[in-house]
């Protein structure tokens, strides 16, 4: 035995002495709770994070601190949340280091999702590694599927490609069914991963459903006319214009359909077509557009819920960010059944159990949720949830899209 | 027919990238300053048109009468009280350029930062002019028409006002040797102020023109600063009829490229072009050599 080892060894054996008395103070209860989150505050993505992540992790933070905060059973007290926030600034690497460094320094007790497909992916293995469970609200891409044994801490919350695109497929080819359409379809998409991943999941989906993709179309993303695109489309005269499109593509492509007179019978936009700013671009003119993810306007806790997010944040509130509300209060309800922070049984409890959310019954089932709000629809000038069909809330499709005018 | 059609959207494209290149090339071309910071003026026009037709319910074209004013006076300022400095103490263009395009980077970032404060990062867009318009079979968009005549209007007058006009002299002089202009009794600060002054209210005049058929937000400024640049590096420093040119050439080869070979190439095709043109005439398309 060398010195170095026998100094280890002993350190052990005065530590486990001592270990009772740091375990009687270990009991004190905590006189508040750390949130931290590395999220992008500046570049490119701001503008989306901002919109559907950080404004719910600030209205959370006011409304679950003006409820008292969060209860924890074990010391039955109801304890403050704090949040510790930093600017990832669209990078991965620095993600990584600022995680490290609210785990490491700021000793935050939970830590929340960053913004992007691309960050909840790089973000996964270092919450795995320290054993933090966290809920990633932004992440869609067809890997998730093989993720949770790897990552058990990881959790994905909004509906991904095979999910997303499978409703819309059946609900196309039960139309064909009822001789309503032919089944034509015609699909684009930004060439980056999202749309790609997307369409492959469509595509497969169109197949099974023995639908009729006529044509498939990419173009670059911050693309400045996509004219000649819809041109092209509406030269196959399909019965369903799909487009796995991004925020500026959705509001360049729904409005040089109009400037052009494409009118589907069916169309489908993805990110960017629950925003309120496109109902506030183009008015009524939405009705009976699709929409990728998405919220029931209708749940209970929603109009508190719309009412707050306006007071708080002057505006109101997108459909696709009410899932990250949801998240929180998911966690909130785990770490309220377990009573302590004890990472190890929040992630149990959130890998099994279900909680009402603003989103519905939420529930995780190997660690992907079990029933997101994957598509809705524009209908009489309000956003609302047509699939799954069967989850509660879900309204019945509505066919034909009306003309443009 | 669809062709025409493609011919005619790269056209009118065209005109939105020299509308966005016109006012940067004023600055760069005659008050030898290259403004990072140029596309927060374009951003600041989309939103005082948005503001001016969602909340305020006014025509967005009268957002021109606050913008433009606005963006004239802060540039104005910036070019007397910001850049004169340096422009004093810069041994050569050389040292000038690099202090410059520090400044005006951290300019870009005060902007940005003022209008993320006040604005949000959110994504905004209204509907003006957005009817197809009927052209020899082809159709157009009403709100891409207005831009592209916006351009043509806009770079019109500024061929009049530099060729025919005492002032427009003076300008000219100024881009083509500062030094020899001041000698000849031209004032040459005060002309470059409002030279950098009136490139910054064309910036806010591009910005409402194009906030009609695009969606934008608070950080799409350094965005329109890369294409504005792009367009003033192939026309040629300093011209301004040329700058219209080259975005028209521009927007039709990415249109044309876009349709005939595949549209997930425009930005390909427009760097390739772009790559051409600096290997053939490194000065510019519209310099004379």
């Amino acid at each position: 035995m060398d010195r170095r080892t026998f100094v280890k060894g002993s350190a052990a054996v005065v530590g486990a002495a001592t270990l009772p008395t740091v375990y009687a103070q270990a009991q004190a209860a905590p006189t508040k709770l750390r949130f931290g989150y590395a999220i992008t505050l500046s570049g490119p993505l701001a503008p989306g994070a901002d919109s559907t992540t950080v404004s719910n992790y600030k209205l959370w933070h006011k409304r679950v601190n003006d409820a008292g905060g969060i209860t924890l059973k074990k010391f039955n007290k109801k304890v403050p949340v704090e949040m510790v926030a930093y600017d990832d600034q669209g990078k991965p690497d620095e993600l990584l280091k600022l995680v490290d460094r609210l785990i490491q320094q700021d000793k935050v007790d939970m830590v929340l999702s960053p913004y992007a497909t691309h960050m909840n992916l790089a973000e996964a293995p270092i919450v795995n590694k320290y054993e933090y469970p966290v809920i990633m609200t932004t992440a869609t891409t067809n890997k998730t599927y093989d993720l949770g044994p790897r990552w058990p801490y990881a959790f994905w919350n909004i509906s991904q490609p095979k999910e997303s695109t499978e409703p819309v497929a059946k609900a196309l080819a039960d139309l064909k069914k009822q001789g309503k359409i032919k089944g034509r379809v015609a699909v684009v998409h930004p060439a980056i991963e999202y749309g790609v991943e997307m369409n492959t999941a469509f595509q497969d989906a169109a197949k099974a459903a023995g639908l009729e993709v006529v044509i498939t179309k990419t173009y670059p993303f911050g693309a400045s006319d996509l004219q000649p695109i819809v041109r092209e489309v509406m030269a196959t005269n399909p019965d369903a214009f799909i487009a796995f499109s991004y925020p500026p593509d959705t509001f360049m492509l729904t409005e040089q359909a109009q400037i052009v007179g494409f009118n589907p019978q069916l169309m489908y936009v993805a990110i960017g077509g629950v925003f309120p700013t496109y109902k506030g671009k183009f008015g009524n003119k939405v009705n009976g557009i699709l929409a990728y993810g998405g919220a029931d306007p209708t749940a209970p806790g929603m109009d508190e819920y719309a009412k707050a997010h306006k007071a708080l944040l002057n505006r109101d509130y997108e459909a696709g960010g009410v899932q990250v509300y949801a998240a929180l209060q998911f966690t909130q309800q785990a770490i309220e059944q377990v009573g302590e922070i004890d990472r190890k049984k929040i992630r149990d409890v959130m890998g099994s159990s279900t909680f009402k959310t603003i989103w519905g019954d939420m529930r995780f089932v190997k660690q992907l949720n079990a029933n997101p709000w994957s598509v809705s629809q524009w209908q009489n000038g309000e956003l609302v949830a047509v699939a799954p069909a069967n989850k509660p809330g879900a309204k019945p499709l509505q066919f034909p899209k009306p003309a443009w005018s | 027919m669809i062709l025409f059609e493609v011919f005619l959207n790269g056209l009118l494209l065209g005109g939105t990238y020299g509308l966005i290149a016109l006012g940067l090339n004023l600055q760069y071309g005659v008050a030898r300053i290259l403004n990072l910071s140029y596309g927060e003026f374009f951003m600041g026009g989309a939103f005082t048109a948005f503001f001016t037709i969602m909340l305020w319910k006014f025509n967005p074209l009268l957002s021109l009468f606050i913008s433009m004013p606005i963006a004239f006076a802060i540039n104005w300022l910036i070019y007397q009280y910001m850049m004169i400095p340096l422009v004093r103490r810069a041994a050569d263009q050389d040292v000038l350029d690099a202090d410059v395009v520090l400044v005006t980077f951290g300019l870009f970032f005060v902007f940005q930062g003022l209008a993320l404060v006040n604005w949000s990062g959110d994504l905004r867009g209204y509907s003006f002019l957005s009817v197809g318009v009927p052209f020899f079979g082809a159709t157009v968009a009403l709100n891409r028409v207005l831009a592209f005549f916006g351009a043509c209007a806009i770079a019109f007058a500024l061929f009049l006002v530099l060729r025919y006009t005492r002032f427009g002299s003076a300008l000219r002089a100024i881009t083509i040797d500062p030094v020899a202009a001041g000698l000849v009794g031209v004032d040459v600060r005060k002309f470059s102020a409002l030279a950098f002054a009136g490139g910054g209210a064309l910036a806010a005049a591009a910005g409402m023109l194009v906030s009609t058929f695009i969606s934008f937000s608070a950080t799409i400024g350094v965005e329109y600063t890369l294409k504005a640049l792009i367009v003033v590096i192939m026309a040629g420093v300093g011209r301004v009829t040329g700058t219209l040119a080259a975005g028209l050439l521009l927007g039709v080869v990415e249109s044309l490229g876009g349709y005939l070979i595949d549209p997930s190439l425009t930005i390909a095709i427009n760097f390739a072009l772009f790559i051409v043109i600096l290997l053939v005439r490194p000065t510019g398309l519209f310099t004379r050599a």
